[in-house]
């Protein structure tokens, strides 16, 4: 009798506890901002206008006004919770890849501007001190490419990856091809950074699985630029296949190095050059890219069952009419951003941070794009998106094309 | 490995030294720290860029451009700003903060002309095959760019031991006051090396894209870094401190790649570091600036 006192004790204690934890949360997250002032949906967002990720950075966001001016050419998005269409209005600022000044400038957003919606700068470097900046102020973070696995917690119900994989599950495919191959003798180079390191543990854990250990794996400063003793240190250990996990400032950087040295390898693998080639070849040639291994992302790959938003070829047309030039990858994630946001606004019943994350669970699975399907778990890392291995080849005019090595999704 | 990667950071180190050789002169003449150096060094590499992919100009003749124009510029540039840090209390201090000034100003001013996007030049312009040395290959665009660089430090060299202007620089590095006192030419001097400095500084940028891969237009400040590590290790105000600095570098930095490469990027700052509490002159001391 008594163990059940206690048990009963324990449940109504725990049961008073959980409302109270879901009463705080109403009281600061829920509670929906008055709804009948609201002439348009805003969100804040940061982009950097200069340094390190200004390259990847201005098309990402160049991709999300895209889209704004797409969905105010129509009236606006329609908004569920106020059974109208709306109009978009974008508050940026110009963090000039700088963290420190991005953390003040998100919480700026939040607490200043008072935005609708929260969308993050690029990568994993800008988008890590937004994570506590919005966990802590209860805002859904709508993040475009920070893949960095320790985002993605399941005590935070603050984040959407929209655009990319979390980047744990990049060499997926990676992996697959290479121990298909049979290839037993494999170099990693990576940089220190999350975006890379956590790609170097998948590989390689995947890889040992399979009974394959690494004969070189060494990571470098994302600040390096200079490989030829690198190049000349994985030479020594004779690998079949030869993988740089970098950003696009190394990729460049290593396969001019690699192409230098005169090594040949059966299978040399580096990230961008699939997402950005022109960057590549414009920097040293089409012949630079040529016969290397990628994941080659939209537009170099389309995806054939779009159900939401515009699918590749009419994405690329009407991006080129708005913007005078041919988008590129990081515009069509800015502008898939900007239709998952569409979507979540569609779809939930309020305005409220938690409602608006509740949406993207309820529609999550259910809508493909020119990105690929969108999928999110429970921590709200992309799952649905799964990112193939393609060889690249180019002519000498320039022309890249890819061969798939691995299925696309 | 070991024998790779002490040739690799020599060569490294001559462009990495020749890259310092400008701020180091333009310190020792007018005691002005040029933060603004590598934005320089980075402005000489779009200019490379540019030339080549407009006209198919080869970066060894964009060198004299280079030096021609950015040697012009910075004269012009030296009335209106040097003299006045010169004769303030603390030229050293205000040149920092001017100098970073500028930096930021130049920064801006690529965005706007060149795009955020890396640069580069294709390797193959210095030529495709490789050259093998003591049973190892090397890039020859790395050879070719330390010979250049090699060549540029022995023309300084003779311009500050066998010409008037050189003989008066040296006097001013050893006291301007006294240099002064003995009717040498301070001003055109010192505008001369300003502009020698920031046209040795373009001729490196012209380089760069084959040592260090891309540039773009956040490259300056870390170029500005190593510049400036590289001649403290040298010696502050002695230009042939800025060859040594640069070996010291270069070789530090092919060492650690291939030993603990994730701390590479730490080479420049512990190399300050152990200069600073070991010997604060740098490697060839005062001693051989004022010889």
């Amino acid at each position: 009798m008594n163990s059940r006192k206690h048990s009963a004790m324990i449940v109504g204690l725990s049961a008073a506890m959980l409302a109270g934890t879901l009463a705080g949360c109403g009281t600061s997250t829920s509670a929906a901002p008055p709804t009948k002032n609201i002439s348009d949906i805003t969100i804040g967002t940061l982009y950097a206008g200069s340094g390190a990720f200004a390259t990847s950075s201005l098309p990402e966001y160049d991709g999300l006004k895209f889209w704004a001016s797409q969905a105010d050419k129509s009236g606006g998005v329609f908004v569920k919770a106020l059974h109208k269409k709306v109009p978009i209005k974008i508050v940026a600022y110009n963090d000039q890849s700088s963290v420190t000044t991005a953390t003040s400038l998100y919480s700026q957003l939040i607490s200043v501007n008072h935005v609708n919606v929260l969308v993050a700068d690029f990568g994993s470097v800008l988008t890590s001190v937004a994570v506590p900046v919005a966990e802590e102020n209860k805002m859904v973070l709508f993040d475009q490419s920070g893949t960095g696995t320790t985002f993605f917690t399941p005590n935070n119900p603050y984040i959407v990856l929209t655009s990319l994989p979390n980047s744990g599950l990049w060499p997926d495919s990676l992996a697959q091809y290479l121990i298909g191959q049979h290839y037993s003798r494999v170099a990693i180079l990576y940089d220190t950074n999350d975006f890379d390191q956590s790609q170097e543990q998948t590989l390689v854990s995947k890889l040992k699985a399979a009974g394959i250990t690494p004969v070189y794996n060494s990571g470098v400063p994302t600040s390096t630029s200079s490989y030829s003793v690198l190049l000349n240190n994985i030479s020594h250990a004779n690998p079949q296949a030869v993988i740089e996990f970098g950003y696009p400032n190394n990729d460049i950087s290593f396969l001019q190095a690699l192409k230098a040295s005169g090594a040949q390898y059966k299978m040399v693998f580096t990230i961008f050059p699939g997402q950005l080639p022109t960057l590549f070849t414009t920097s040293d040639g089409p012949s630079s890219i040529n016969n290397i291994y990628t994941y080659p992302a939209p537009p170099l790959i389309s995806h054939a069952h779009v159900n939401y938003g515009m699918n590749s070829s009419q994405f690329m047309a009407g991006y080129q009419q708005a913007m005078g030039h041919s988008a590129n990858f990081l515009n069509i994630a800015g502008y898939n951003t900007g239709l998952i946001i569409q979507k979540t606004l569609e779809t939930a019943n309020s305005l409220s941070q938690l409602s608006l994350r509740h949406a993207v669970s309820r529609f999550s699975g259910t809508i493909e794009t020119l990105d690929g399907k969108f999928q999110i778990n429970s921590e709200g890392a992309q799952t649905g998106e799964t990112l193939p291995v393609g060889k690249l080849t180019t002519n000498s005019a320039g022309k890249v094309s890819v061969d798939l090595v691995t299925p696309l999704s | 490995m070991l024998e790779y990667s002490i040739v690799a950071g020599i060569l490294f180190g001559v462009f990495f030294g020749f890259m310092a050789l400008g701020l180091n002169l333009i310190f020792g003449v007018m005691q002005v720290v040029n933060l603004a150096h590598g934005d320089f060094v980075v402005l000489g590499g779009y200019l490379a860029v540019i030339a080549y992919s407009a006209g198919h100009i080869n970066p060894v003749v964009s060198l004299v451009g280079a030096f021609v124009l950015f040697f012009l510029i910075a004269f012009a540039l030296y009335f209106p700003v040097i003299p006045r840090l010169t004769r303030s209390k603390d030229p050293e201090m205000l040149s920092l903060i001017l100098f970073f000034g500028l930096s930021q100003i130049i920064e801006a001013l690529d965005v706007i002309g060149f795009g955020n996007n890396p640069r580069s030049l294709p390797l193959a312009i210095m030529g495709a095959a490789p050259w093998h040395f003591l049973g190892q290959s090397y890039q020859m665009a790395w050879v070719i760019t330390a010979i250049v660089s090699l060549v540029m430090i022995g023309a300084t060299y003779l311009f500050l031991y066998y010409t008037r202007i050189g003989y008066a620089a040296r006097a001013i590095m050893g006291s301007r006051e006294e240099a002064a006192a003995s009717g040498l030419p301070v001003a055109q001097t010192s505008a001369i090396i300003f502009g020698v400095g920031i046209g040795l500084a373009a001729m490196a940028g012209v380089l760069s894209p084959f040592m260090i891969g891309s540039i773009d237009p956040s490259t300056g400040l870390g170029l500005t870094t190593i510049a400036f590590a590289i001649v403290v290790i040298g010696s502050l105000g002695n230009p042939l401190g800025s060859v040594l600095g640069g070996l010291v570098y270069g070789v530090s930095v092919m060492l650690m790649q291939t030993y603990f490469s994730s701390w590479s990027d730490l080479v420049p700052y512990l190399l300050l570091l152990i200069i600073v509490l070991a010997k604060p002159s740098g490697l060839l001391g005062k001693g051989v600036r004022n010889a």
